[in-house]
């Protein structure tokens, strides 16, 4: 993670390139796509577009190992959870019942196993494209990109506030910590009972709300003594012009949309079970 | 000619005060001024600031009478839109000001208001950053510029909006000397090359005096009480009276009896050569005795060559080693950027040193807590916000003996002792948040102070500060250290570390290059140069002077306010 | 000064984003309950910025400061959970539109806690039991796994309200109380 808060990684392959908004949208309609199904083998083909547009923006991989890893983790635990549970769930989507693994209250079975398994495949299915948007889009395109796909720009621009000011928080929050701790009112195990420490939490949630007030007012004045909001619309330094590129992805990105929403009418209904 | 800011018997009250915070404000300023508004500390400085671009009343509010004309119109019958055209202001919080996520972005950020086009926007950006030497930082955002930089491209924001009037409230707080140095004649720059109407507000007087300045307007509570050019305002030596402090060599010339009634140049140290004078000052230092050195204490921290970096392959502490004993006070001095606050963090056990060591009266405290430490060694952060905890302000003082299982009495006795030494007083049952900047960085120390550690680390306690109130609590800290408390603070204020620190030491990019008496040490023009520090004034005047022992005139001058002091 | 909700200043936007910059560094503290649940202390911002600003800022600020911190940690948004985060803090934010409310000048009574209360344990329990849904309509996650999920989270998200938010709004108001009238006592 860089210092500015965000994630972005700089490059300068195509994807890096693609207009900001086009990336939010390709991002949201992917989104949307993969809410709509339950079908392993769709998955998979996005899974593979995904990474093959992950691969084609040149971004090392150590710089997207944390974040797979987390997700990884976190379907596992998931998955883990769901079969612990509802050991029988698939059943409700394909009506059969192949028992597998017994668990003593109950067994896990095959339709189970499958489902799960396609759910872990759903998430998975989301990553790819939401880290091609965050990881090659610097946080100052995202506001100029909010606007330029109709979101007003007060709204945009509260978005880049929140990006601008988050490393300036969190280093808030550890100044106002350990101050307290020097004072003896910090929160380790050392600092006393268990309701004591978590008094002393408390005490940093003042100052930084307090600090946060601060910043409302300071930045709202700073923000006000320099025309914000003075008219109707603003430009953007960071606003890009749509290139032949960016109109062609956009293109495609609708035809994607139609041909997901006729696969969902007319193909792939509901969840796939070969099995 | 009309003036471009004209208040006719102006008083203005802020809605939480009982009292008006502006009082019966008569003031013409003319197109193309340059104003310096000097005043202590909470006397309505950036109040009246805040009048004259609009803040007061559209962001605070309040009951004012009489009327405020800006740019020929009424100020209350314009909206802060159509004020911030003519009024540019560069806030006293940096960070706030600075609401970009890039420098560019920054620098745009008004013309992105005015819908500017883009291609205009991003030439005119260009332009501006270029003038004050940032282009290369274009992209950089603002956790990777150091607070000078940051100002640099404050201005820049300024440069490329039409206000025909600019408005620095405290530009040089917490620069390095020569930082702030460049940031003057960055201003005056403008000033001469744009003809726009100038406003100052600063308490680094010295500083300010060293680019030429048309008026001084001295405030205190809430009035002004002064309204003079520069030269009849300190040959009259007025500054003074204001709990402001008269620039030094002004002071060394008034304590050897010298009458300044018609000089001109008073303002520039090494202006006004004059064998007279210079007779006059040698005979003087010669009649002061000298103060015998310090005699060293026990050892009480002693640091072994750490060294420290926030990534590991940029370290930022450098093997550092040094040590302090009991009843020493060490002024840590360098450029913005240099590691000063990031030592005082792995004293503290904020941060934990990659290799070296910490002893503490010969034990190592590695394996410190931070709050173990803490009761040993004391530090008031640079940035006081970060510290102030309660709502008001005796139980921010009272709230660590508290946790130390102090009770009743003594905290209260302790607690009101803390506070009169930090001038705090009469403000103890007000809530934090009517605090000036200054005034709350006076409560953190007044809430460490209380604690009585054996070590206590000031990280720049003066900013922003005047000097009648520094200097109680300087004097107060001095005194403690003769009773064997061991002080180390980060200052850029160069004539302070000469007054109160027996020894200085010099951090430049995260290493120590000198350690010594403070005096030896600024006279050495390859540290300063290095450390971005400066020759203290007096001994540049000294020189100027042709005395013949420039040092010893300066250490006369430290040792003559110090008796003066203890009389 | 008190003005419509709908309408944006500056002030409006900035608190927006500072709210939501807060509420996403923030929302990663928590203690794990089960699979993916946890107990976080950071819901009580969402209660505070509601008292203070209203539905419509809560709102904004909620959901933009859950998908920036879904976007540094996890890689994927949330997005049945981010919008529930909106939920709360508008319902919570409703009290804000009460009568003689308003906690910047000090005035808070007890019937204002209880109504508060009131929206807070509600919204809680709205706004999980649609982030439930949409897991199980959108994600296609099973009902009896959700339920358990939504039950513990809005135990939990109550019980920081409870103890954390509710608290908080109360002292802030009482401190504001004293702001009034200062004057200097040498
Ligand atoms: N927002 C506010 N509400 C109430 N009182 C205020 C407010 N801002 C300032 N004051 C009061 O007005 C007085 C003058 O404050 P101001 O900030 O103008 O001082 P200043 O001369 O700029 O001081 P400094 O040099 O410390 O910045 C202070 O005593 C302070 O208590
Ligand atoms: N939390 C942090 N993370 C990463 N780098 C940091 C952090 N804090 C400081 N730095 C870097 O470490 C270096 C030293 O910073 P430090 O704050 O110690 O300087 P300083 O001497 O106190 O400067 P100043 O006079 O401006 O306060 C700087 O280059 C700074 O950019
Ligand atoms: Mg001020
Ligand atoms: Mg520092």
């Amino acid at each position: 993670m860089s210092k500015g808060g965000g994630i972005y990684v700089a490059g300068d392959s195509w994807v890096h390139r693609l207009d900001g908004a086009v990336k939010l949208i390709l991002w949201l309609i992917w989104t949307v796509v993969v809410f709509m199904f339950l079908d392993l083998r769709l998955f998979a083909v996005m899974i593979a577009i995904g990474v093959a547009l992950l691969w084609s923006a040149r971004i090392p991989l150590r710089k997207m190992a944390f974040l797979f890893w987390f997700l990884i983790f976190f379907t596992f635990t998931n998955a883990i959870f769901i079969l612990l549970i509802t050991p029988t769930f698939g059943t409700t989507l394909t009506g059969t019942n192949t028992p597998l693994i017994p668990l003593g209250y109950n067994t896990i079975n095959k339709e189970t196993l499958f489902y799960v398994l396609t759910l872990s495949a759903k998430y998975i299915t989301l990553l790819p494209l939401t880290l091609v948007f965050i990881l090659t889009t610097h946080p100052s395109r995202f506001a100029a990109s909010l606007n330029k796909v109709g979101v007003p720009y007060k709204i945009a621009y509260a978005v880049s506030i929140a990006f601008r000011y988050i490393p300036d928080l969190t280093q808030e929050f550890k100044h106002i910590l350990n101050s307290l701790s020097a004072r003896g009112l910090g929160i380790t195990k050392e600092d006393g009972t268990i309701a004591q420490r978590m008094k002393n939490l408390t005490l940093v949630v003042v100052p930084l709300l307090q600090s946060s007030l601060h910043h409302i007012d300071a930045v709202s004045n700073a923000m006000d003594l320099r025309g914000f909001g003075a008219h109707p619309k603003r430009t953007w330094y960071m606003g890009m012009k749509m290139s032949s590129v960016d109109k062609t992805v956009l293109l495609f990105i609708l035809l994607l949309l139609a041909l997901a929403i006729y696969l969902k009418v007319s193909v792939l209904k509901g969840f796939w079970y070969p099995l | 000619m009309q003036p471009v800011i004209s208040f006719q018997n102006y008083t203005f009250r802020y809605k939480s005060q009982s009292e008006p915070t502006l009082r019966n404000i008569n003031l013409d300023i003319q197109s193309g001024e340059k104003i310096w508004i000097a005043g202590p500390s909470g006397s309505g400085k950036s109040t009246l600031a805040h009048c004259i671009n609009g803040l007061i009343p559209f962001s605070y509010g309040g009951e004012s009478s009489g009327i405020l004309y800006v740019g020929g119109k009424e100020a209350a019958k314009l909206s802060i839109f159509e004020l911030s055209r003519h009024v540019g202001t560069i806030l006293q919080d940096q960070d706030a000001q600075f609401v970009g996520l890039s420098v560019g972005e920054d620098v745009a950020f008004q013309m992105e208001n005015e819908q500017v086009p883009h291609s205009q926007m991003k030439q005119d950006v260009y332009a501006s950053l270029t003038q004050v030497g940032m282009e290369e930082f274009e992209s950089q955002g603002p956790q990777d510029l150091s607070g000078g930089q940051k100002q640099s491209v404050s201005l820049a924001g300024i440069l490329s909006t039409e206000a025909d009037i600019l408005l620095f409230d405290e530009p040089l707080a917490n620069l390095d000397p020569a930082s702030g140095a460049r940031a003057m004649k960055l201003i005056d720059h403008i000033h001469q090359s744009t003809g726009k109407t100038i406003i100052i507000i600063e308490h680094r007087v010295e500083d300010v005096l060293q680019q030429p300045i048309d008026r001084i307007i001295v405030m205190s509570e809430g009035e002004i009480v002064r309204d003079q050019t520069p030269d009849q305002l300190l040959a009259e030596g007025a500054l003074s009276k204001y709990g402001l402090r008269q620039p030094l060599h002004l002071q060394a010339m008034k304590y050897a009896g010298i009458t300044m009634g018609g000089m001109k140049g008073l303002s520039d140290p090494e202006g006004n050569v004059h064998p007279s004078i210079g007779e006059e000052l040698n005979a003087w230092a010669a009649g002061i005795p000298f103060d015998p050195p310090h005699v060293e204490g026990e050892r009480l921290l002693e640091l072994d060559h750490l060294t420290f970096g926030y990534d590991k392959s940029r370290p930022v502490i450098k093997d550092v080693s040094l040590t302090l004993s009991r009843g020493e006070t060490v002024a840590l001095l360098g450029n913005n950027g240099a590691g000063k606050s990031t030592l005082s963090g792995l004293i503290t056990g904020i941060y934990k040193p990659d290799r070296g060591e910490i002893r503490y009266r010969g034990e190592s405290i590695a394996s410190w807590s931070i709050r173990k430490r803490g009761a040993a060694i004391g530090y008031v952060m640079q940035n006081p916000n970060h510290m102030i905890t309660q709502h008001l302000i005796r139980d921010e003082v009272s709230i660590g003996l508290r946790a130390r299982g102090i009770t009743g009495d003594e905290m209260t006795a302790k607690t009101d002792e803390a506070l009169r030494t930090c001038g705090l007083y009469p403000y103890r049952n007000w809530p934090v948040s009517a605090l000036s900047y200054g005034q709350k960085k006076r409560l953190s120390i007044a809430s460490i102070l209380v604690l009585k550690p054996e070590i206590m680390i000031l990280d720049e306690p003066t900013a922003g500060q005047d000097y009648k109130h520094y200097k109680e609590f300087m004097d107060f800290i001095h005194q403690l250290a003769g009773q064997g408390m061991a002080f180390i603070f980060i200052t850029h204020d160069m004539h302070l570390a000469l007054e109160y620190a027996s020894r200085a030491v010099v951090l430049s990019g995260g290493e120590i290059i000198a350690a010594n008496h403070v005096a030896n040490v600024l006279s050495n023009p390859v540290v300063t140069k290095k450390a971005h520090l400066r020759e203290v004034s007096l001994s540049r005047f000294a020189k100027a002077q042709q005395l013949q022992a420039p040092e010893r005139f300066v250490q006369a001058f430290v040792d003559y306010e110090k008796r003066g002091m203890q009389a | 000064m008190r003005q419509s909700i709908w309408k944006f200043n500056t002030r409006t936007v900035v608190t927006i984003g500072i709210g939501a910059a807060l509420y996403g560094a923030t929302s990663w503290i928590g203690i794990p309950l089960i699979a993916d649940t946890q107990l976080r202390p950071a819901i009580a911002l969402l209660a505070i910025f509601g008292a203070l600003f209203g539905p419509v800022v809560a709102f904004l600020a909620g959901i933009i400061g859950h998908i920036i911190s879904d976007f540094v940690q996890g890689g994927i948004v949330w997005w049945g959970w981010a919008l529930g985060s909106g939920i709360t803090a508008a319902f919570m934010g409703l009290i804000f539109l009460s009568k003689g409310f308003n906690p910047q000048e000090g005035q808070v009574s007890r019937k204002h806690l209880l109504l508060f209360t009131v929206y807070g344990l509600v919204g809680i329990v709205v706004s999980l039991t649609f982030s439930g849904l949409f897991d199980i309509y959108v994600m296609n996650e099973p009902n009896d796994k959700i339920l358990a999920q939504v039950a513990l989270a809005s135990a939990a998200n109550i019980l920081v309200f409870l103890v954390l938010g509710l608290p908080a709004v109360w002292a802030f108001a009482k401190r504001n109380r004293e702001n009034t009238n200062l004057s200097v006592d040498r």
